[in-house]
């Protein structure tokens, strides 16, 4: 009888565990818990708000002086993106094309952000442009140059299956995830590299304290788009964390 | 009832830490318990898609935007001419840790892990190319100290923090930030962050590096997970002559200012000169303006040495100055002393300990504790490879507290008393003719200190404790009376005052040094290395002062030499006097590595041998 209950309460112990864990799958680390609808200050993994200044440290060429006609760099661009990027005309170009959810993070300036209630708000300098950032269904935002953005906290958390109590969990953070569609057409680079109305932008953030040093935001982006890539297109860019405003200086978009 | 009870505590605890899980924390980075291991085990190729000409194919020269290099950086750079790879001792050169993660290529990682308990030891990051093998030290294991040797992987330990792995790299050698030229000093560490996004790593490096950097070096890439093993992980490397019949003390370098591909890069891309040059200030939006505003002409400023001061280095010193002597295992049985002055070199063995230099002899009285806690034999042979006061100011105490019985009873000495009675000092004998006083200007030093087996031909040699020591004369180098010690069988040359990671070489050029005569004794010490891969390991150099090298670190002290040498003697032969020799400011590129204002050796000091030297040079 003694046995009994003990197997019986051990069954229902590994039974809780087995619950608590079966939480919306996840390839591996990252995905998890804290998913749409868990927004504000409250319910953060970390801290993305303030002033934060992009350094331009790879693509040098092409973000701080755009790159010539047709240079499409590293982009997986298709033949139609290459055709269409041999187009690009800086005195016709939509000036505002290069600072769309595509290319806005490349750009070299400086971020803003804030919370707007329970969503995120981005502000860049860089051709003065705002994307808003919503935990749950998104409201209020009308698509345009930065698109539709569904923001969730990306929570290290171990996968569906298997028994993992005890095992590597513990109070780890996670990342900020955006998923960004129905953007208006723009470019991935300044020197009219395309994207379409078809890509869809997924963004991860993540907040990395270097010791003795200021706090970096580090963002790493996955184009796809079935109009301009021949594949997903990766790129990740670092913002450092200032103390205030200092150099926050909002500028119309500049084609050039 | 009390199975029940406890079940009902640990689902409590479950519940609460489920809940606790769940709870967002405030602030800035992930805070919570420990974080969890994340695993990066497996098979990943690094994501191309940023910098992609410059990683795979290369970079073009002179293209140094986006990066935070000072002067002495950029100046290194414009003076590197890429035939240098063409020398023998450049060909195999592998990648350092910074570049490596960004190169092309698959990367292999995999866990290490302690067979019973299943904690986690290290973490093993192997990279495709030069088969850079990194690895993570997980289990809270020291930094090693500032007297150890420095390798292309660096020295690395790892934490999880949040829901990242961050890596803390310690002792990298020199090498390239990019492979047009520009440096990656010794001095450099690098902080690292990896984030897995389910089949993709997030990958952050911040590179500190006093010698070349303004400021550090943020970069960030990605990698992707590969399902299959991508294959092909070996790189061999085998030297060769690429270029025969040139003199191996020819180094190609630029002068200051005479770059021949200046403004290809710049031209080409249509990139203003100054933002090809780089800078901490290319990092930022406000440089667009700049790039509008300074004229090409103006930008030709900044591939000369700037007026002003020299910089003085700022290198970590290597000596622990702590009144203690440390010791540090080089190689089977050798054994290198720091802490007095020049470093000493202890081999130890049956037949007694065979000790290279002695020292400034201000704790020789530990020197020699040190020395009897590695054998409880006595000394019974010293070397000195210079007879400069750091080198030998131990030797009468160790000489006198060793013994030497290969000679007593022999029918040489014919049973003299006290013969074999202290340990041997060998040694070239101009050091023998310099510390008595009887060649040069030097005040004598006691007898007893004195070395009474010299040599004068090139070489000397002793079979000792299974190994054989060879002595080799390095003509007119530090001084006249230089050798190297290689140790044959351990693969260890001492290479004393000829070699150093501490300062520039200290030519003294009034007891017969000479710039030519220290570059040719930095070639014979590469004559004699062989390395184990990648231009590293193999043969171990000991140098007079500073961390334990091998042939990389003595091949680029060697074109550091050679370059200076080539700049003095264009200048000379430009007519220039010493003054303006000086003002040349010919070392600007390693004055923050080796350079000083002050002290027993400046840089001021160094410039005026070299100039002294190749106007006069020594008689043979």
């Amino acid at each position: 009888m003694r046995l009994c209950s003990i197997a019986t309460s051990a069954m229902i112990l590994l039974a809780l565990a087995c619950v608590l864990n079966a939480q919306p799958p996840a390839a591996g680390p990252g995905g998890g818990r804290g998913g749409p609808g868990r927004g504000g200050p409250a319910a953060a993994l970390f801290d993305p708000t303030g002033y934060w200044v992009g350094q331009i440290t790879e693509d040098w060429k092409e973000r701080i002086h755009p790159a010539a006609k047709g240079d499409v760099g590293s982009i997986p661009v298709s033949a139609a993106g290459r055709r269409e990027a041999d187009t690009w005309d800086p005195a016709s170009a939509n000036s505002c094309k290069a600072y769309g959810v595509g290319g806005i993070l490349r750009m070299p300036g400086r971020l803003h952000i804030t919370w707007e209630g329970n969503n995120l708000k981005i502000e860049s300098d860089a051709g003065a442009q705002t994307r808003m950032l919503s935990f749950g269904t998104p409201s209020g935002q009308t698509g345009g140059l930065q698109g539709v953005s569904v923001a969730s906290w990306d929570r290290l958390t171990p996968a569906l299956t298997g028994f993992t109590l005890g095992g590597r969990g513990g109070g780890g953070g996670g990342s900020l995830k955006i998923v960004t569609t129905q953007a208006s057409p723009g470019y991935l680079a300044r020197n009219g590299v395309p994207y379409g109305a078809k890509a869809t932008f997924t963004e991860y953030y993540d907040r990395q304290e270097i010791p003795g040093g200021p706090a970096l935001l580090v963002v790493s982006v996955e184009v796809t788009d079935p109009d301009y890539l021949n594949g997903p297109y990766w790129y990740s860019v670092h913002f450092k964390k200032q103390a205030d405003a200092a150099g926050w200086n909002p500028q119309p978009c500049d084609a050039k | 009832m009390k199975v029940l009870r406890l079940s009902l505590i640990l689902l409590g605890c479950a519940a609460s830490a489920w809940l606790l899980d769940a709870q967002a924390p405030a602030g800035g980075a992930a805070k919570g318990g420990p974080a969890p291991a994340v695993d990066f085990s497996g098979y990943w190729t690094g994501n191309m898609q940023e910098d992609g000409a410059e990683r795979g194919a290369g970079p073009e020269l002179v293209d140094y935007g986006g990066i935070p290099i000072n002067e002495a950086g950029r100046l290194w750079a414009l003076s590197y001419d890429t035939s240098r790879l063409t020398s023998r001792f450049h060909q195999c050169d592998g990648y350092v840790a910074p570049y490596s993660v960004r190169a092309i290529g698959n990367t292999l990682v995999w866990e290490e892990r302690d067979p019973k308990l299943r904690t986690l030891i290290a973490i093993h990051w192997y990279s495709q190319t030069f088969e850079g093998h990194r690895v993570f030290w997980m289990d809270d294991r020291p930094h090693p100290s500032a007297y150890a040797p420095h390798s292309y992987m660096g020295f690395s330990t790892g934490t999880f923090v949040g829901n990242a792995l961050r890596v803390e790299t310690t002792h990298l050698k020199q090498g390239w930030f990019r492979r047009n030229g520009l440096p990656e000093s010794d001095q450099a560490t690098l902080t690292e962050f990896f984030v897995r996004h389910g089949d993709h790593i997030t990958y952050t490096s911040v590179v500190n590096d006093p010698v070349f950097l303004s400021e550090p070096w943020i970069r960030t890439t990605d990698f992707y997970r590969q399902p299959t093993d991508p294959g092909a992980w070996l790189f061999p490397c085998d030297d060769s002559e690429q270029i025969v019949g040139r003199a191996p003390d020819q180094v190609p370098n630029y002068l200051f200012g005479a770059h021949p591909y200046l403004d290809e890069y710049s031209k080409k891309n249509q990139v203003p000169l100054i933002g090809a040059l780089g800078g901490p200030e290319t990092l930022y939006r406000e440089f667009e303006s700049k790039l509008a505003s300074v004229s090409d002409a103006q930008a030709r400023e900044l591939t000369r040495p700037a007026p002003g001061p020299s910089a003085t280095s700022a290198a970590v010193d290597p000596d622990p100055h702590d009144g203690e002597i440390h010791v540090l295992p080089i190689r089977n049985n050798v054994y290198m002393l720091v802490g007095d002055g020049a470093n000493i070199v202890v081999q130890t063995g049956d037949e007694g300990a065979f000790v290279v230099d002695t020292g400034a002899g201000k704790l020789t009285s530990k020197v020699l504790a040190e020395i009897r806690r590695l054998s409880t034999k006595p000394i019974r042979y010293i070397a000195n490879t210079s007879f400069h006061a750091d080198y030998t100011g131990g030797n009468q105490t160790l000489k006198n507290a060793g013994s030497d019985p290969s000679v007593v009873g022999t029918f040489l000495t014919l049973n003299a008393p006290g013969v074999g009675a202290t340990a041997t000092i060998m040694a070239h004998e101009n050091v023998a003719a310099r510390m008595a006083g009887s060649l040069g200007n030097n005040q004598p030093t006691p007898p007893d200190s004195w070395p009474i087996d010299t040599y004068v031909a090139e070489r000397h040699r002793q079979f000792h404790n299974g190994d054989s020591i060879e002595m080799f004369y390095m003509p007119h180098a530090s001084t006249d009376g230089d050798s190297i010690v290689h140790f044959r069988r351990a693969d260890i040359i001492v290479a004393g005052d000829i070699f150093n990671t501490t300062q520039y070489p200290f030519l003294d050029v009034a007891n017969g040094g000479s710039v030519q005569g220290e570059i040719n004794a930095l070639d014979a010490i590469l004559d004699r290395t062989v390395f184990e891969h990648s231009g590293e390991g193999g043969t171990l150099v000991v140098p007079g002062r500073g961390y334990l090298c091998d042939e990389h670190e003595v091949v680029e002290y060697r074109d550091m030499v050679a370059i200076v040498r080539d700049r003095v003697k264009a200048l000379i032969a430009s007519g220039a006097s010493l003054e303006q020799a000086l003002a040349a400011k010919v070392t600007t590129d390693y004055d923050r590595r080796y350079g000083a204002n002050s002290g027993s050796w400046t840089t001021r000091m160094f410039v005026s041998a070299v100039y002294q030297s190749l106007k006069q040079p020594p008689r043979k």
